[in-house]
């Protein structure tokens, strides 16, 4: 509600102002607090994803452990190292460090004071629970990096989504600025036509593309398939340029046709910084779907270890027989460049995407 | 010079046209064509025309006919809850009352941009017998029995975590609305809701039918803005992982794309029934230079 409309409302039931700004206090803070949790609910899973990737394998496979990132407890008594355990007492429960183990008792050390020698504790000490520290590992991100090639596999990425990203640059802006500036004959069924081809399901044209790139282009085990498309422009990513293209005012353009500038100059010099919320947002699109791309990769490169991009080449980790705090740090891995990439280009990213209709 | 201008307007779509010609018009025609043959991989010199029968075998084939209505299945589910979980998110974000807005709606938004992969370990770490917090934090204190695998998790969390596209449009829209509107609307004594039902919804209909065509398609395995990279083995559309099957575990072509064409005709029918609803719900603003085409 806007303030003018709870103006409206004091007057009304002629509360006093401090009740009214009272009130207005309340319900911007109940609005900004559920959002928030609804906020952390939603990412929750990555939340577990971020905490189980710097746990240890040992506190992973312990179910006592704590929800958060820790340490078994130890203590280094006469030269060796014991586990310290938590164990009830008259006196509270104890954080002692097992030295000799037994059926029906054991002797522990306290190692707040060894020097009061060995106590003595009846009870099985297997139903005793691990006293844990909090502390932090990166062993699970050093050994994915020893098991995986990543630099290669980030320079088939670079590769996939740099090209990419000329491709679509080259083409789909070109094309949405010739269907929002220029009067074709036809032009308003080539239009259409592309608003039809972004309805048509991949796998209609997957069968003869497939065989077309690998029979008839031989380009099995090559980049080439999921490069090339991109250079034909992408019937979403044009749409959504023409779309903001029309709403960058003629006059400009054709002042500057006037002065003798050509159709392409127009287009870089006038159009395109005019443009440029639209035209980041469809090259981020571009990089998350070239970043993640996996469909292409998976017909062409699975043959090519050599060649496969960070994302494809996770595949294998589920039959590599990783843990789970070992695949979390993967996840990680996998997502990090991708989600940075997003919260610096926050300002602009679908900040322009203003849709009004599609049949026009 | 208005042919010229057409002519250059032409070399602009170049890159396009050749590209619907050589990657869309030929493969779909082509994979009509293989429908009509029994083109196997495996031996290409035996094929022949085999009329309608890939046809008539998709409907004897009840794993084909379980597939296809997994695949709506999966539509019928997961769209509607995306629509209005985004339209709802993108309602509490016109609040003005709502602060750090920048970083809210990019923290929104992030999931959708998680690679498929990246989802499946973690919520295979989720869903651990031992570890997972889903068996720890919920089922084991409510004395429930242990969740085991990704099974059914997977499409949830993904078709939760990919409202982002469809939140950020509609936000987009319902922030284009002329405020004028709502004081005029707020003058005549319209509450919020009243306001929400008779402004808002028409105001960023466009935005809501466009939202709805994205997830229409990436329900049925397409990619429409934003690619999460799902392999053809665990699409979340039944029917495209059949075909896909039939395409690389048994090289069977003729039978996979006729398959394919059926799946085609079942989009086809619901796009059509989404675009021939649209004249009822949806308020294309007039284009001033329509004249123009």
């Amino acid at each position: 509600m806007k303030n003018s409309s709870l103006r409206g409302l004091r007057r009304f039931f002629n509360v006093s102002a401090l009740t009214f700004r009272l009130w207005d206090f309340t319900g911007t803070a109940i609005l900004n607090f559920f959002i928030w949790i609804a906020v952390l609910l939603y990412l929750s899973p990555l939340t577990y994803m971020a905490i189980t990737a710097l746990k240890t394998k040992d506190q992973l496979s312990d179910v006592t452990s704590p929800i958060y990132p820790a340490v078994m407890e130890k203590f280094t008594y006469q030269g060796s190292v014991y586990d310290v355990y938590n164990v009830p007492t008259d006196e509270g429960v104890k954080q002692w460090a097992l030295i000799n183990k037994y059926r029906t008792y054991s002797e522990f050390i306290d190692p707040a004071n060894p020097g009061a020698g060995l106590i003595r504790w009846d009870g099985s000490w297997r139903i005793l629970q691990d006293t844990y520290r909090p502390s932090i590992t990166f062993a699970n991100f050093k050994n994915l990096w020893q098991s995986i090639d990543y630099p290669n596999k980030l320079r088939n990425t670079f590769i996939v989504v740099g090209l990419g990203e000329l491709g679509m640059f080259l083409s789909s802006i070109a094309v949405a600025y010739g269907f929002s500036r220029f009067r074709i004959p036809g032009g308003r069924f080539l239009f259409f036509l592309l608003i039809a081809t972004i309805m048509i399901p991949d796998s209609i044209t997957l069968v003869p593309t497939f065989v077309i790139y690998t029979r008839v282009l031989g380009w099995n085990g090559s980049f080439l398939p999921l490069i090339v498309p991109s250079f034909f422009g992408n019937a979403i990513y044009i749409f959504l340029l023409r779309q903001n293209f029309k709403t960058i005012p003629r006059d400009l353009d054709e002042a500057a046709m006037l002065d003798g500038a050509g159709p392409l100059r127009t287009l870089i010099s006038i159009i395109l910084p005019q443009a440029v919320p639209a035209v980041v947002t469809v090259g981020l699109l571009q990089f998350f779907n070239a970043w993640n791309e996996m469909r292409m990769s998976s017909l062409f490169l699975g043959t090519r270890q050599d060649l496969q991009t960070i994302s494809f080449s996770a595949q294998a980790f589920v039959t590599f027989g990783f843990t789970p705090e070992v695949l979390q740090a993967s996840a990680i891995m996998l997502m990090a460049i991708p989600v940075v990439v997003l919260f610096l280009s926050q300002r602009y990213f679908m900040q322009d995407m203003i849709v009004t209709g599609i049949e026009k | 010079m208005r042919q010229r201008e057409g002519l250059v307007g032409l070399l602009f779509l170049s890159p396009w046209i050749i590209g619907f010609i050589l990657l869309k018009a030929f493969p779909i025609i082509t994979a009509l064509g293989f429908s009509f043959t029994n083109f196997n991989m495996l031996d290409p010199a035996k094929t022949r025309f085999i009329g309608l029968t890939n046809y008539l075998t998709f409907f004897k084939d009840t794993a084909a006919g379980a597939s296809l209505f997994g695949s709506i299945g999966f539509f019928v589910l997961s769209v509607p809850v995306e629509m209005f979980a985004a339209l709802g998110l993108a309602v509490l974000f016109s609040s003005q009352r709502l602060k750090s807005k920048l970083l809210l709606r990019t923290l929104f938004f992030m999931p959708s941009i998680i690679p498929a992969i990246a989802i499946f370990f973690i919520i295979s770490g989720l869903t651990d017998p031992g570890s997972g917090w889903i068996n720890r934090l919920i089922l084991t204190p409510l004395n429930l029995p242990p969740l085991i695998g990704v099974g059914a998790m997977f499409p949830m969390i993904l078709a939760v975590w990919t409202i982002g596209p469809g939140f950020l449009i509609m936000l987009g829209a319902m922030q284009s609305v002329p405020p004028e509107i709502y004081e005029a609307a707020r003058v005549d004594g319209a509450g919020p809701i009243m306001r929400f039902f008779s402004i808002t919804v028409p105001m960023i209909s466009p935005a809501i039918f466009f939202s709805l065509v994205i997830n229409i398609i990436s329900a049925f395995g397409g990619v429409a803005l934003l690619d999460r990279g799902l392999p053809f083995n665990i699409s979340l559309s039944p029917m495209e992982g059949y075909i896909s099957q039939q395409m690389f575990s048994y090289s069977d072509l003729g039978y996979a794309s006729a398959l394919a064409w059926v799946m085609f005709a079942v989009v086809l029918i619901i796009t059509l029934a989404v675009f021939s609803s649209a004249r009822y719900w949806v308020h294309f603003p007039e284009e001033a230079d329509n004249e123009e085409f």
